[in-house]
């Protein structure tokens, strides 16, 4: 059950949408971090902009190719400076692949985070009512002020769990599904034990490399989508309020006294 | 007839207060809500619950600390400190320096006016209620957090 239903379609553009699923809103974004956040790991920009299924599947296809590519274990010979080796891991079958669809999801999200914003100012002018309550047989979902310090350390703590805590439930069991995947190959936590056990040599040989270079982006975009979007449910909230107040608390016939105030 | 004036913040509570003055016998017309625009003031670093101003400066901050992290950790294989240690550096200080850049950026280069600090009265709500409602009506308001209430006759 929804608290507007858009029977007549009347208006051309319309800035949220509150769903089971979750809280889907068009808000301004700089283009150039969602074009950094596809660079880190391509998906990921067009999550944050809501856009779901080219997501998943870039980020899909961005675990196949470089887990057979060798990408990641690439970049940390690279950076380590064993050049040789470097290239020694790289598959050729694979790796061509990568570069086009790579720099596709950086170009696509950026392109697009610059016509959601035009789309942005458009229906924010056109002020088009919208669906800010949604209950159903599985989910609840429904306009609300949330912390967003209470998003970033959440999502530091298990990736998706920010987005778990603002009711982004597509994005938050994506990410809580692939975080077991990257923890458990990459052996993460194994190398934490040993380091709070002090054997630090053990801790570094345990790791594996190709496996523990998506664990930091995974991070990083958890906390940074939890948060922005924290915020800007929040801000959403607001808005929503006060056209509610105005629409309903602010009858013609109300005069404001200009009596003594009793202390 | 009294008037009693209040200051909110948006909230759920707010609609609470709204609902309960209504159950206790105030009519609609007669509560009158004002919205308001908050005055700007320096940008903040970190939005609260109360306050966004949207441009928040943690952007720079988890770019740079992703792109450290990966660069942190990869490096971390050849330094004696290891791939966990140097990938937690290299998050905490690419974050660091990223805020460090922002706060640089915004409160140096560009000194544009923001949402004011902490709390803010962003709603006034004006209730017109008979002197025995009075009392009620203040304590609801009270036990649904108004910030600050005025008995006007």
């Amino acid at each position: 059950m929804d608290n507007y239903r858009n029977v007549e379609n009347k208006f051309r553009r319309y800035k949220a949408h509150i769903s089971i699923a979750g809280t889907t809103q068009f808000h301004l974004r700089n283009p150039y971090a969602i074009a950094w956040w596809s660079a880190a790991f391509p998906g990921f920009g067009h999550l944050l902009l809501s856009k779901y299924l080219r997501g998943l599947s870039l980020f899909i296809w961005e675990v196949i190719v470089n887990c057979n590519a060798k990408i990641n274990l690439a970049m940390v010979h690279s950076f380590c400076g064993n050049f040789d080796e470097a290239k020694k891991v790289l598959d050729p079958r694979w790796m061509l692949m990568y570069i086009p669809v790579y720099l596709f999801a950086i170009w696509d999200s950026y392109r697009t985070s610059v016509d959601m914003n035009k789309v942005f100012l458009l229906a924010e002018n056109e002020d088009a009512p919208f669906n800010s309550f949604s209950i159903g047989a599985m989910e609840i979902n429904y306009l609300d002020k949330r912390k967003p310090a209470m998003s970033v350390i959440w999502s530091l703590f298990m990736p998706g769990l920010g987005q778990l805590h603002i009711h982004r439930v597509v994005t938050s069991f994506f990410a809580l599904a692939w975080t077991i995947a990257f923890l458990y190959f990459s052996k993460v936590l194994l190398a934490v034990h040993y380091l709070f056990l002090g054997q630090l040599a053990e801790s570094t040989a345990v790791l594996d490399k190709q496996w523990l270079l998506f664990m930091p982006s995974m991070w990083g975009f958890a906390v940074y989508d939890s948060y922005v979007n924290t915020v800007e449910n929040n801000k959403l909230f607001n808005i929503e309020q006060k056209d509610f107040l105005i629409k309903h608390y602010q009858n013609p016939s109300f005069q404001v006294k200009k009596g003594k105030v009793i202390i | 007839m009294v008037q009693i004036f209040s200051t909110f913040e948006h909230s759920t509570n707010l609609e609470l207060a709204i609902m309960m003055l209504e159950k206790n016998g105030i009519k609609k017309e007669n509560i009158f809500a004002v919205p308001l625009t908050n005055r700007k003031t320096e940008r903040k670093l970190f939005d609260t619950i109360h306050n966004a101003d949207g441009v928040s400066l943690i952007s720079t901050g988890a770019t740079l600390g992703t792109a450290f992290a990966v660069i942190g950790a990869s490096v971390g294989f050849k330094l004696a400190w290891g791939p966990i240690y140097c990938g937690l550096i290299g998050a905490a200080g690419g974050f660091i320096l990223g805020v460090c850049i922002d706060v640089f950026y915004y409160k140096v280069f560009k000194k544009k006016q923001r949402l004011l600090r902490g709390k803010n009265t962003e709603v006034i709500l004006v209730i017109e209620c008979d002197e025995a409602q009075a009392d009620t009506v203040e304590d609801i308001l009270w036990h649904h957090y108004a910030f600050g209430t005025a008995r006007i006759i």
